[in-house]
């Protein structure tokens, strides 16, 4: 199917910026206020839901990524696609790399790293295969 | 895959954004296709043959 029928191509960039910024926006305030949260819960099981406050954004970027997948036409959905498997490749490559390390004696690092060592590791690979491609 | 897509493009006085318009594509993806960089889904190829009131075999050949 030409994609004459759905939201214009051309904006899926835009909006997906936009929704980016406000969903990173909100995690990072949500990020910063987790451990204030927990520490007014009244109880263990408000604690356990404190603590997941900071998740709900994470989820909220990845529908926001998805949305962004669905806007986009089919050239860019392979690069997208492309992109997204050699960076998550790297990116577990890096967090396992560095469990073993962790074996040695290297400070240990929460496993709160592990996603912003993925998307870090997108966005390089997504600015590197764009360079690539010019 | 080779195509006429630029000079077709050209002959009706249109650059890469009005025809990624009206194919609610990326100006990259046309750019791509007439780039031979990339082949275009037979769904896209036919909105292309449409378009240009052409049959495909017109426009691309392999």
């Amino acid at each position: 199917m030409a994609q004459a029928d759905v939201a214009p191509v051309k904006y899926a960039g835009r909006s997906y910026l936009i929704e980016m910024a406000v969903a990173a926006l909100v995690y990072a305030g949500a990020a910063w206020a987790r451990h204030w949260l927990i520490a007014q819960a009244p109880s263990h099981e408000w604690a356990i839901a404190a603590s997941l406050v900071p998740a709900l954004p994470v989820w909220a970027m990845f529908l926001v990524v998805w949305r962004y997948y669905r806007r986009i036409d089919e050239f860019e959905k392979q690069r997208f696609l492309e992109t997204l498997a050699i960076s998550f490749g790297i990116g577990s490559c890096l967090v396992c790399t560095y469990a073993f390390l962790a074996d040695a004696g290297v400070p240990e690092i929460a496993i709160t790293w592990a996603w912003p060592t993925l998307a870090v590791s997108w966005a390089i690979t997504g600015a590197i295969m764009h360079l690539a491609r010019r | 895959m080779k195509n006429r897509l630029p000079a077709l493009r050209a002959d009706r006085g249109m650059t890469q954004a009005d025809l990624a318009d009206r194919l609610n594509v990326s100006r990259q993806t046309v750019n791509a296709i007439e780039t031979g960089r990339y082949d275009p889904s037979l769904p896209l190829a036919f909105a292309i043959a449409k378009l240009f009131k052409l049959p495909i075999e017109e426009i691309f050949e392999p």
